[in-house]
């Protein structure tokens, strides 16, 4: 006879680790499932850790959490073949707890995370597969079955937060397979340099950090961006892009990685560092249209697996952390009233709605469909404006008046006014 | 029957590497696992307990992070997990860790007999080979190293016959019981544990013990019971590529014939050449 | 436009050559062994990815795989696709990616495939 708990979580990442901890602190009996050998060591991500949804949960953790350096400066790189365009925001009122965001490794950090879930009662199950939920005749879910030996265990609520890769909620029908138009592939290198070349090379010193995200030339004009994040003795260094560019381009992603490095803005930041790790991820960039049910009769979904992620914003890790929170509160609630069904945990969708989580994932629903479907606007502009940076602050003795009259007709040559105005338009609509 | 297994919590060797500047290890980014020849051990002995019935306790020193490994092989299927932990014990060659590991087999065995210890054949971080035998010695048990099939056991007459797995071929050896066997991966393949196995492990505490429970003479434990010096950490240098041969399959085969007749590391009979070779492959061919 | 980027948009344009593994666009070439090197693994016996008709392959004109896979998994070899499983990072983006969903894929059992140091 399998075993019951309360709630059984599907994946120690930040969304996964978050109910657990959540839930094992309200006193449910509670069991994490990773299949890696430890929470951490199949998990991914650019590398930027947000503050304020870490701080929810665990008050002051960057007091004891492994963290690398907290950001101080955002820098945004529109590249073009040999030019950037740069603008950022250094501020160091970012230097001082509480901090706003951190740089992270995800083997240490999650690790570090999924121990504390621990410390308050949560049980982790490492290295072992969820394959499936369990359903009762009325459809509903009762449990998860894994790829052990007498695998199966039961719970009044499953927590599926099995990331990007949601072969769960497919094999169960919840979702279909995603299309290559809102899945990103991105890759990563860790690359080691000493602390003192790091400094020298982002103007910091001690535990602060720099983040860049680059555009355009980046990633050859395909929806998707490089960046280059400082950690404490390392930069995280990468580059993604929709899976429907690779296929169309024919472009290896690890050569993108390469062409990237060897931007000129970018290879003297990396210049003589060495590769500790190669990593790759899928992203779910698809938005709001894309999510799944993020509840039903005996589940609730969290984090990527539900597709909450905002790509412009390079956001994912916090709306996994707060989806977390929420999920696991639903489910307190519904131990409360020992109900369990669709209508109990319809809360969860209630309270997402309520809080940053959905509001932004909708107000930014027509973001990547609208880069996806105008491909200008990440091929054409990052290089125009570089071109019109390069011409405006070249001294060559043409009159200023002159050299806007070539300008506009530089740009107009490039994209008519018709069209300016409509990617003006179009962006507008999608983001704001 | 009880089994006691000594496992050891190492750096995965695969990817320890020599900083080729300051010849010390690079340990950074390197994740700890349990001994892979230990589990193979605690294989063993749950297999020896689902036979016979009893009890596996396995055994560890090492730092408190070291319960990590223990909690591995309570997944495995061990009973019981004692982890020696004590900054007396820290800095131990294998002399003096020997010491602590058999000190704490006696404390073991006043509380339930012992009938036999397993160990790794070696660690994957030190190599030596070395703890296995000095805690039969120090126990004063017959030791059998490179175990690969434990052939029978007799517990009414306290026997157990074992294979050796030696270069040459495989030693069959009888030896009276309780004994030491450090074991190769061949006695038994690790199992894909059980969930329940796992949860059970998840759940279980593993028992700290320090110096004095086993009631060891502080000056035989740690940096002091170890005379042990290592003085130097280098790799060897790297060998010389050898040269390649090109060209197709045969005539390729016929130059290695002739390359390796010269150098005398085989001999040949009868004609040597690319028609002998030929024709050779021309019958499996047809 | 420098040639780097000419090359990249002719090699855009391209067709490609039933049997290419590489497109020559312009990009630096990677040897993603090296990369991969760097990567922890514990190898698994059996593939966890699998094609599951390889006649879908043989019609298939682009066979996207060979490109989007971030290890090079996938190679095309004497009129089949092989599988380096060993080398796999479990992203999932074959299984996405490739256009018949031809690609059977399951994470490798527990205990198995990639284990990141530092994530």
């Amino acid at each position: 006879m399998a075993e019951k708990f309360d709630a059984i979580v599907v994946g120690a990442g930040p969304a996964g680790i978050t109910a657990a901890y959540t839930l094992a602190e309200a006193g449910a009996q509670v069991v994490l499932i990773e299949r890696g050998e430890q929470p951490g060591t199949k998990n991914t991500m650019g590398g930027v850790l947000y503050r304020k949804m870490m701080d929810d949960i665990i008050p002051g953790f960057w007091e004891q959490a492994p963290l690398e350096r907290h950001v101080i400066d955002q820098q945004w790189w529109l590249l073009s073949e040999e030019a950037a365009f740069s603008i950022g925001h250094r501020n160091l009122g970012h230097d001082q707890p509480p901090y706003n965001a951190f740089t992270v490794l995800r083997a240490k950090f999650d690790k570090w995370y999924a121990q504390q879930a621990v410390k308050k009662g949560a049980l982790l199950i490492t290295e072992t597969v969820v394959t499936e939920l369990l359903k009762d005749k009325q459809g509903r879910v009762i449990g998860i079955r894994t790829d052990r030996p007498e695998g199966d265990l039961l719970a009044d609520v499953v927590v599926v937060s099995e990331g990007a890769n949601s072969l769960v909620l497919e094999a169960s029908g919840l979702k279909p397979m995603p299309r290559s138009e809102t899945m990103a592939v991105a890759v990563k290198e860790v690359i080691a340099l000493p602390r003192e070349v790091i400094e020298n090379r982002f103007h910091v010193s001690g535990n602060q950090g720099v983040v860049i995200e680059a555009f355009g030339n980046a990633t050859l004009g395909m929806t998707g961006n490089g960046f280059v994040y400082t950690n404490k003795d390392s930069l995280s260094v990468g580059v993604g892009a929709m899976i429907s560019d690779f296929v169309r381009r024919r472009i290896h992603p690890h050569q993108l990685l390469e062409h990237f490095k060897q931007h000129p803005a970018i290879a003297p930041l990396v210049a003589g560092g060495e590769v500790k790790e190669y990593l790759a991820h899928m992203i779910p960039e698809g938005g709001y249209e894309t999510m799944p049910p993020l509840y039903g009769d005996g589940f609730l979904v969290c984090g990527d697996a539900a597709g909450m992620v905002i790509a412009v914003h390079r956001e994912g890790s916090n709306l996994a952390m707060t989806s977390g929170r929420l999920a696991a509160q639903t489910i307190v609630e519904a131990k409360r009233d020992r109900d369990f069904s669709a209508h109990s945990l319809s809360r969860y969708w209630e309270k997402l709605n309520q809080s940053y989580v959905l509001q932004d994932l909708r107000q930014y629903r027509r973001t990547t469909p609208t880069i996806e479907r105008n491909p200008q606007i990440l091929g054409i502009y990052p290089s125009l404006l570089n071109e019109v940076m390069g011409q405006f602050l070249t001294v060559d003795g043409v009159p200023k008046r002159e050299k806007e009259k070539r300008l506009l007709r530089l740009v107009t040559r490039r994209r008519p006014v018709t069209g300016l105005i409509k990617d003006a338009w179009r962006m507008g609509r999608a983001m704001l | 029957m009880h089994i006691v297994v000594c496992v050891k919590q190492v750096p995965d060797a695969t990817e320890v590497r020599i900083d080729p500047k300051t010849n010390t290890l690079v340990r950074e980014g390197i994740p700890s696992i349990v001994n892979p020849y230990d589990l193979h051990a605690v294989e063993a002995a749950v297999l020896l307990r689902e036979q016979w019935g009893g009890k596996v306790t396995v055994l560890s020193m090492g730092p408190p992070q070291a319960a990590e490994a223990l909690q591995k092989c309570v997944g495995q299927g061990a009973d019981e997990a004692i982890l020696l932990t004590d900054r007396a014990f820290a800095g131990a060659d294998t002399l003096a860790t020997s010491y602590a590991l058999a000190k704490a087999i006696e404390t073991i065995a006043a509380k339930e007999p012992v009938d036999l210890v397993l160990t790794g054949r070696q660690a994957i971080d030190g190599d030596t080979g070395q703890v296995g035998p000095g805690i039969a010695a120090r126990l004063g048990l017959p030791v059998l190293t490179y175990v690969c099939k434990i052939r029978s056991i007799d517990l009414t007459q306290r026997r157990l016959v074992a294979e050796r797995l030696l270069e040459e071929g495989r030693e069959v050896v009888e030896s009276r019981l309780p004994a030491l066997l450090t074991v190769v991966k061949e006695i038994a393949e690790p199992r894909y544990a059980s969930l329940p196995s796992l949860l059970r492990a998840a759940r279980y505490k593993v028992q700290a013990w320090n110096k004095d429970d086993i009631q060891a003479d502080a000056q035989q434990l740690g940096l002091k019971g170890s005379p042990t010096v290592v003085g130097t950490i280098f790799s060897p240098p790297g060998r010389q590529a050898g040269p390649q041969l090109e060209g197709e399959p045969q005539a390729i085969a016929a130059q290695l014939v002739h390359e390796l007749a010269a150098r005398g590391i085989i001999g040949i009979q009868g004609p040597v050449g690319v028609s002998r070779f030929e024709s050779i492959t021309q019958r499996q061919s047809a | 436009m420098n040639q780097r980027a000419q090359a990249a948009t002719v090699a855009e344009r391209a067709p490609l050559g039933a049997g290419a593994t590489t497109v020559d666009s312009g990009l630096p070439q990677v040897d993603v062994q090296k990369k991969l090197f760097t990567v922890r693994y514990k190898a698994d016996k059996e593939s966890h990815l699998a094609i599951r008709d390889p006649q879908i392959c043989l019609a298939c004109k682009d066979k996207p795989c060979l490109y989007f896979c971030p290890a090079e998994v996938y190679k095309w070899e004497e009129e089949r696709i092989t599988i380096a499983f060993e080398g796999c990072l479990e992203c999932g983006t074959c299984r996405i990616g490739c256009p018949s969903h031809n690609i059977s894929w399951r994470y490798p059992r527990g205990t198995n495939g990639v284990q990141y140091k530092f994530g």
